[in-house]
């Protein structure tokens, strides 16, 4: 979902750096002088993990795969501030250190991953944790991608290289996605479970930056 | 590195464990991924559109494509794994740090 450099048109191109430096700003805003010395490390923890797993490509026969984003994850483990700032680390080192999406289109990538996908799943387990965990991380790591995945396609879509063609990008990340999300679902669920029963000591961020 | 940054750290040994074994299983994936022909939804639109041929990248950075020029493809996953995840922990650590509570 990494889009590279030459897909998108220049103005999209700078809508997206606008729009994610604004989210950007504001998150970082939200946090200053919020953090306690038991969370200061969670921001880099929690990158280094995602970014171990994005390395992994899901292996599906016939090819069309993805690979595990964890947006939600970031979202829901530090809030949506601090999820925002995490992946965007991620995001950037891949661009930078491994030419994985392009400079061009970070802005676009971080709003997708590091901002629809956060932002949403942590909206989805905030609103829904209550009927029933499971369900709620599965739909947050589900339904996150999804719309991240969605906002990659209009962005493609509107741009002058896939001849505009919207309708085309937006049904196959929508349908390709929709169902790759299932995945990203059974991730977040397992991964938020493990950490929650496994780190007994862990040390949320603090409620006013939670969201 | 401050004493409670180290002891957070240590609190997370058990993730920290996790990360290891996703790097050291990472060189499998990439060789599953090229015996299924892995390929993102993304690159088959911009195929079927013709976008393809317009990719690029303005940078390709120190390890391009997670693999060293030269190296071996599997050792360089492993390689990319590691570098990138110390970065990574290195940069959320410095966030923290500017974003702590004074």
């Amino acid at each position: 979902m990494h889009i590279p450099d030459g897909f998108l048109d220049l103005w999209i191109c700078a809508v997206m750096y606008l729009i994610s430096a604004m989210v950007i700003g504001y998150s970082a805003k939200k946090l200053k002088d919020k953090l306690d010395a038991p969370q200061v490390s969670l921001i880099g923890i929690v990158g280094a993990g995602i970014f171990a797993a994005q390395m992994l490509n899901w292996p599906i026969p016939g090819g069309t795969s993805a690979h595990f984003v964890g947006g939600a994850i970031a979202g829901i483990l530090l809030g949506p501030y601090a999820g925002c700032l995490s992946m965007v680390s991620v995001l950037t080192i891949q661009c930078l250190v491994f030419g994985d999406g392009g400079i061009t289109a970070l802005g676009a990538n971080i709003f997708n991953m590091a901002i629809v996908d956060v932002f949403v799943g942590y909206g989805i387990f905030k609103a829904l944790r209550r009927y029933n965990q499971d369900v709620s991380l599965f739909l947050a790591g589900w339904i996150g991608i999804w719309l991240g995945a969605l906002a990659a396609g209009v962005e493609i879509g509107v741009s002058s290289i896939f001849a505009y063609g919207l309708m085309t990008t937006v049904l196959v990340m929508g349908i390709w996605h929709g169902a790759l999300g299932f995945i990203e679902g059974i991730i977040t669920m397992l991964a938020v479970r493990y950490v929650l029963i496994k780190q007994p000591d862990f040390v949320p961020l603090p409620k006013e930056v939670r969201g | 590195m401050g004493m409670e940054v180290k002891e957070g750290l240590r609190k997370w040994r058990k993730v920290l464990i996790v990360i290891s074994v996703m790097i050291l299983v990472s060189p499998f994936f990439a060789w599953a991924a090229e015996v299924v022909g892995y390929a993102e939804p993304l690159e088959n639109v911009a195929e079927h559109l013709g976008a393809m041929e317009h990719e690029y990248a303005i940078i390709s950075g120190l390890i391009p494509d997670y693999t060293i020029p030269g190296a071996n493809p599997y050792a360089s996953a492993i390689v990319a794994g590691i570098v990138g995840c110390l970065i990574v922990l290195g940069l959320g650590l410095i966030m923290g740090k500017v974003l702590q509570r004074k």
